[in-house]
């Protein structure tokens, strides 16, 4: 119960700054990128998902920093039962907070570079979907992992982004599809391989979070 | 088609460069790991 | 022991070295610059080989605790880094009067590079942990990880640089490969196979020295 408590009143003040980075971001990629519309219109689909990237994260390398900040390490390891519903539970939060924020990126993305997104949504949300799911599974494990040791906001993206990088490039490719207003079929590879990583990933986390979790 | 002998070089030398050092530092620590230890070890 | 394979491995090195420039021709199409070859393939495959060794040390010693499990998966991703730095190094070099470019993302330089900074991560996290036990079982659940994502880097890498952009550079398969080129290259797998275990034993035994030493 007081879990719970925690968790939401977390993800609240999360949430609040990793909105406001989202935006902060869509003003530096404007100014990186600059007015120029056609060059913009080819980098969008990139753009959009190293937006999820970076403030993804922010918000996954937090994931147990309750935990470690409150002493909470070691009540976490001797809870009874199975460790790998830690996990779960963990990824289920990771990626509820990762949908709302490219909820939101999207939405911003939408209205600053003048996207009409109306007929591409679902094909979209599948997209997004299949990505998101290997980053949060990754991600929760490496934070789980960075979270015990020193230098942990420097070694938690320098483990995550390069396991990624395959993710990265499917999801890019795909959105990219997508936006043009192809069907989903046409990038069925991509999304085949998003989903082998999505089991691959989520199934390594399950069975190796019992030995992150110890000592 | 020039035969870029140049490159090749470069890279054998380079690999030569870079397995020799390898190889040295496991030696070297080697031996200062047995230096270390041999004023315990000796036994004459 | 130690002799024996170190002698075997210079021997075998040696006879590469020869078969790559005294007895291999000079190849048709590239001229004698595709000499780097008998360097850059073998120095691939033995990359190869490390990490899967890893893979296997790292369940192994989450499996079964072996002290020395653990100190093969650590030397085994040392070497393997190496290795890949090497194949990085002289691909560049080999590309550079070939294409024009010292670097082109092309997918096996790319793939390369991102097995690189994976387990460059790998040596950095070990670094960065002091508890022998928990570098250890991290390390582990990492070196899994990573070689889970393998093949997910080979994939995506590939449709990457091969739909969107038709291959610009020739490279030779085993299939059209004279004969005399294949012998030459086989030698070297040989060799660098032979360099690749004793470096490791190598490592192995200093690791366990250093484990005593600190004990």
């Amino acid at each position: 119960m007081w879990k719970d408590l925690l968790v939401e009143r977390r993800s609240k003040e999360t949430l609040n700054a990793l909105f406001f980075f989202a935006l902060l971001l869509l003003f530096v990629f404007q100014f990186a990128v600059g007015p120029d519309r056609e060059r913009l219109a080819g980098t969008l689909p990139g753009l959009l998902w190293l937006g999820f990237l970076l403030t993804g994260l922010l918000g996954l390398g937090r994931t147990f920093v309750v935990e470690r900040e409150n002493d909470c390490w070691e009540a976490l390891r001797l809870a009874p039962g199975d460790k790998s519903a830690i996990y779960v539970g963990k990824l289920a939060g990771n990626l509820l907070l990762m949908f709302v924020v490219e909820a939101i990126l999207v939405a911003l993305f939408g209205i600053f570079f003048n996207l009409d997104l109306a007929g591409v949504l679902p094909a979209l949300i599948v997209v997004i979907g299949l990505g998101t799911v290997a980053f949060a599974a990754v991600g929760t494990l490496f934070a789980a992992m960075t979270s015990q040791v020193r230098a942990r906001e420097l070694l938690f993206p320098v483990l995550l982004l390069p396991v990624q990088a395959p993710v990265l490039l499917a999801t890019v490719k795909a959105t990219e599809a997508v936006l043009l207003g192809e069907p989903l079929g046409s990038v069925a590879h991509w999304l085949k391989l998003l989903g082998a990583a999505d089991v691959i990933f989520v199934t390594v986390g399950v069975l190796t979070f019992d030995f992150v979790l110890e000592g | 088609m020039p035969d870029n002998w140049g490159f090749v070089l470069l890279a054998y030398g380079l690999a030569a460069v870079v397995l020799i050092a390898y190889w040295r530092r496991l030696v070297r620590r080697e031996r200062a790991l047995e230096t270390e230890s041999r004023p315990a070890v000796r036994r004459t | 022991m130690f002799r024996v394979v170190g002698g075997l491995t210079l021997v075998a090195l040696t006879a590469g070295l020869v078969m790559a420039f005294g007895v291999a021709p000079r190849e048709v199409t590239q001229g004698n610059v595709q000499r780097i070859m008998y360097l850059h393939v073998p120095s691939v495959w033995v990359a190869y080989l490390a990490f899967a060794v890893v893979l296997v040390a790292s369940i192994v010693y989450l499996a079964r605790r072996l002290d020395g499990a653990d100190r093969l998966a650590h030397a085994s991703a040392e070497v393997g880094v190496l290795f890949t730095g090497l194949t990085i190094a002289t691909g560049s070099i080999w590309g550079k009067p070939t294409w024009g470019t010292w670097w082109t993302w092309d997918a096996r330089l790319t793939s390369v590079s991102i097995l690189f900074v994976m387990y460059l991560g790998y040596l950095l996290l070990r670094g960065m942990i002091d508890d022998p036990d928990q570098g250890a079982r991290y390390a582990a659940v990492l070196g899994i990880v990573a070689a889970f994502n393998i093949p997910l880097v080979h994939f995506s890498v590939y449709w990457w640089r091969t739909l969107h952009q038709p291959p610009s550079l020739m490279k030779p398969g085993p299939g059209t490969m004279p004969g005399v080129i294949v012998a030459a290259l086989m030698v070297n797998f040989v060799a660098f196979s032979l360099l690749y275990v004793y470096f490791v034993a190598k490592r192995v035994r200093l690791l366990q020295r250093e484990a005593e030493a600190a004990a």
